[in-house]
């Protein structure tokens, strides 16, 4: 009895003392963080001790930057537990997260991943691409320097802006922030060709080219040249812009479009276009056949105006001849002659106007041909009897009274 | 006899001739028609409309008080849909360890870091479902040609479950800084710098909300013509306030309202119904009534990726109805525990735990709860809740002791009993089924039982049925017809004698 006693109470010692021992082992389940260092430079390799804790089951650690995240084995060396963070996370500016996925998940924390002052390439955006002479309208050259692993180096560092303007050449210093760095480059009263660069650390970017276009035209005069200035329906006019000017006196750009706007005497509007080449346009208007006035203005639509000047045609044809034949169904027009008594070129309009009984039956209308015209008019149509005849050309009208046809 | 067989074979052959005509035609047609569609002009420039939403974290933008160009709406919108893309893409891509969309708002050189992890991750079977709860974006800059923008996103809210070999190892939710450059490419807002400035876990422990003056005496409510379906086109005012006059006229105080998530509108709440809804609480305020309104009626898809739209949703009826009088809490999903083994019990958890905090959020005035269907789900989420809501339909004598258990685990919470009941129901489909007077017994006991436990209660349920829709309880017509006598009245408005009992 007594020895059946001894040895139960010292198998309890045993079970107990067993106890004992796991107890301590799970006490000593303490892992701490034995990496001071929270900040590390970008690109350097980043590894995350922990005291050891005999624990069997190495836990693992997630950890998460900007990009992502992840979760990482671990290595033991010298009693220690090492957790390498991946190189695609400590490549990559800004905040890690950490926590040790053990039982309780108490232990976490953060590192910072901090930005080089290393520029590799200078990414560089620019627009708009044209901009307005005047010195009120502007283009943004917008930078992004980053550094070898793509990431944008630290606030405030230092960028260059440059640009070259006709016979100015300028830098301005700017900083970056938010990731960034910009500057408004304003224009000058001259129109031309910017070229844009920045620098970084001694790094250049590319150039840029902005147009510096001339500003709105401002008004301009108008002049017209002629052969001579006669209404023969034959010759042209030819209108000519002065050299079309913003307000800072810059030319404006080829290709302005300009209207003529040509009103005559009976108020009707003639319209003509042109484009600028080195600020003049030109356009041209056929001669009236008739004597007329020509008030002439000219527009770049919505911007500016020219002054206004008349031009007068003086009348070629005074009077012309008319003769019926051939039983007064051919009447030939002509001979027509110009102001030097020479035949009128080939194209001038007659148009033959036949009355029956005071009634329009038709209006007829053909052109010279060697200084005459004829009209014939066929039986089939205007059957025999009295007719009136009108003949109008170049702003003449001359009239016959009961023609009889037959 | 002979030329009729011919003639059958002669039909057949030219026949299934035409018909084999007819087949290549139709397929050289085909393939020429293929041939000779183009590229859709329309979509070249992305000017399509876009599709259905998707993802739609809480995103409130800081005044514009930005660098640079002005910005107008259009732009910002833009910004702000491809932004969101941009995150949704990147949780799909987490998720599946796949990098399709990524390159549609990644630029060139920033969607390398996400392959970057998607290989990493890949090759460890690691695998991380994610989704964002909130965004308070600011807009830093926006260049003069509007090509570019700078943004910084302040305390973001990250929920992150960790998978490693299809084992979750990680739940947290995280609050994070980014800043962030866009660039407008094709039509897109890509991002091409993303850096988070700031991280810390978000541990936010909504505050608890007094329920000391709670006194629920109450009944789960469905008018008898259109139980399942209150808020559709047979609603009607009258019925409902006739059906509540009954209720306050029977000694309760309260009615349990459902609303379901499909019938109002999913993310983009449909306001006809809630207007149907206050309504109801209007007529439940006119008796005196107060309603426990429970969220997520037949919904059962926890997926993190649809936790914006959910959130989306209750965040709608919440703000629609919180004011309200006639509220008394919030119940924030019915019988959630049942879905534990289809959709995984970590992810209905974490669902209700987002859930109360976004409904607290919101309104810091009326208790969530949520509607167990056992007692041994009931501690689930108990530091959340403001009272603990149960179902029994099991054996009453053992009712007791599962109380005292409950009491012993969750000494400080009010306990509901928030459905109880039992069908009258004995037929063709069940023979030995209870009778009325079953019914009345069974109302009895209970009754002594709660009022002997203190317990609140909301019974099931005013009327017996004529109908009950197949999502309720199965197609299974014993079922069906269980379900359609747990009423105090029956269907002809005559009181059962349960009716006696319908309160202590």
């Amino acid at each position: 009895m007594q020895k059946q006693r001894t040895y139960l109470f010292f198998l309890g010692l045993i079970l107990l003392s067993s106890f004992a021992i796991v107890r301590q082992n799970k006490a000593s389940v303490v892992m701490k963080l034995l990496t001071t260092k929270t900040d590390f430079e970008v690109g350097q390799t980043v590894i995350l001790q922990f005291s050891n804790t005999q624990e069997a089951d190495k836990p693992l650690l997630y950890c998460s930057n900007s990009y992502g995240s992840t979760l990482i084995t671990s290595t033991i060396k010298n009693n220690t537990l090492e957790y390498v963070i991946p190189e695609n996370i400590t490549k990559k500016i800004g905040v890690i997260n950490w926590t040790i996925l053990n039982a309780n998940k108490s232990l976490s924390g953060t590192l910072h991943i901090l930005p080089k002052a290393e520029v590799a390439t200078m990414e560089t955006y620019i627009g708009p691409p044209s901009i307005e002479a005047g010195g009120t309208d502007y283009t943004m050259l917008v930078v992004i320097p980053t550094d070898s692993l793509d990431n944008p180096v630290p606030k405030n560092t230092l960028v260059n802006e440059k640009h070259q303007f006709l016979s100015s050449e300028e830098t301005h210093d700017i900083f970056t922030d938010k990731l960034i760095a910009y500057r408004n480059i304003y224009s000058k009263k001259e129109s031309g060709r910017m070229l844009v660069s920045s620098e970084s650390l001694g790094i250049n970017s590319k150039e840029f080219t902005i147009n510096v276009m001339p500003a709105i035209p401002t008004g301009f005069t108008i002049s017209a040249t002629r052969p001579h200035n006669y209404s023969d329906g034959n010759q042209i006019t030819t209108f000519t812009t002065s050299i079309i000017k913003d307000e800072h006196n810059n030319v404006v750009s080829d290709g302005t479009f300009v209207t003529f706007f040509i009103t005559n005497q009976e108020q009707y509007v003639l319209k003509t276009t042109g484009t600028t080449i080195d600020g003049v346009a030109t356009s041209k208007m056929i001669h009236p056949d008739y004597a007329d006035t020509w008030s002439i203005k000219a527009y770049v639509d919505g911007m500016s105006e020219s002054n206004s000047i008349t031009l007068s045609y003086k009348q070629v044809i005074e009077d012309f001849e008319v003769a019926f034949s051939e039983k007064n169904r051919l009447i030939t027009v002509g001979p027509l002659q110009s102001f030097m008594q020479q035949m009128i070129p080939d194209g001038l309009h007659i148009k033959l106007k036949i009355y029956k009984d005071n009634i329009l039956v038709e209006t007829l209308t053909k052109t010279s041909f060697n200084g005459y015209t004829t009209f014939k008019l066929k039986p089939a149509i205007y059957s025999h009897g009295n007719y009136d005849f009108s003949l109008e050309t170049a702003g003449v009208a001359k009239q016959f009274k009961t023609i009889k046809l037959w | 006899m002979v030329s009729i067989n011919k003639n059958i074979m002669r039909t057949i052959l030219i026949a299934s001739y035409i018909m084999l005509v007819a087949l290549i035609i139709s397929g050289v047609s085909a393939l020429f028609s293929y041939l000779n569609t183009g590229a859709d002009r329309s979509k070249m420039l992305h000017t399509e409309i876009k599709k259905v939403e998707q993802y739609l974290p809480t995103i409130n933008w800081e005044p514009l008080q930005n660098e640079g160009r002005p910005m107008d709406n259009e732009n910002l919108n833009a910004l702000q849909n491809d932004y969101l893309d941009a995150w949704y893409v990147k949780q799909i891509a987490y998720k599946t360890n796949k990098t399709a969309g990524i390159k549609d708002y990644y630029t060139d050189s920033a969607r390398e870091n996400l392959f970057a992890f998607i290989d990493l991750n890949k090759a460890q079977d690691i695998t991380i479902e994610a989704t964002t709860l909130k965004h308070n974006p600011t807009l830093e800059f926006f260049s003069e040609d509007g090509q570019m923008a700078v943004i910084t996103d302040r305390n973001v809210i990250e929920y992150k479950r960790v998978f490693k070999a299809n084992k979750l190892v990680l739940e947290t939710t995280e609050t994070s800084t980014y800043q962030m450059v866009f660039l407008l490419e094709d039509g897109f807002w890509r991002i091409r710098h993303l850096v988070k400035e700031e991280a810390d876990i978000y541990n936010k422990q909504p505050k608890q909300i007094a329920v000391d003056s709670l006194n629920i005496k109450g009944i789960n409510y469905y008018p008898q013509a259109n139980p399942w379906d209150m808020f559709g086109n047979a609603f009607s005012t009258d019925t409902i306030a006739k059906d509540f006059k009954i209720i306050k006229d029977a000694g309760l105080n309260s009615v349990r309202l459902f609303v379901q998530y499909e019938d109002f509108g999913k993310a983009a709440i449909d306001y006809k119904k809630v207007d149907k809804l206050k309504q109801t609480l209007d007529m439940a305020a006119a008796n005196n009534l107060k309603v426990v309104l429970t969220l997520f009626d037949f919904y059962g898809d926890y997926n993190v990726m649809s936790w914006t739209l959910n959130q989306r949703h209750a965040e709608g009826i919440v703000n629609a109805v919180k004011d309200h009088k006639a509220l008394l809490a919030w119940d924030i999903k019915n019988e959630p525990n049942l879905d534990f083994e289809s959709r995984g019990k970590d992810n209905v958890i974490a669902w209700l735990d987002n859930m109360i905090d976004l409904v607290k959020e919101i309104d810091t005035v009326h208790p969530v709860t949520i509607g167990w269907s056992n007692t041994e789900s009931a501690t689930i989420l108990k530091d959340k809740v403001d009272f603990i809501s149960f179902h029994y339909y099991e054996d009453l004598e053992q009712l007791d002791e599962a109380i005292t258990t409950m009491k012993k685990e969750i000494p400080n919470k009010p306990l509901v009993l928030q459905e109880f009941g039992m069908s009258s129901y004995s037929g063709l489909w069940k023979p030995f089924g209870s009778s009325d007077e079953d019914q009345a017994n069974y109302h009895k006991k209970i009754q002594e039982q709660i009022a002997a436990n203190k317990l609140q209660f909301m019974s099931w349920t005013l009327y017996d049925f004529t109908s009950v829709p197949n999502d309720v309880v199965g197609r299974l017509p014993w079922r069906k017809n269980t379900q359609k006598h747990f009423g105090f009245i029956d269907k002809n408005g005559t009181k059962k004698p349960a009716f006696k009992y319908i309160t202590h």
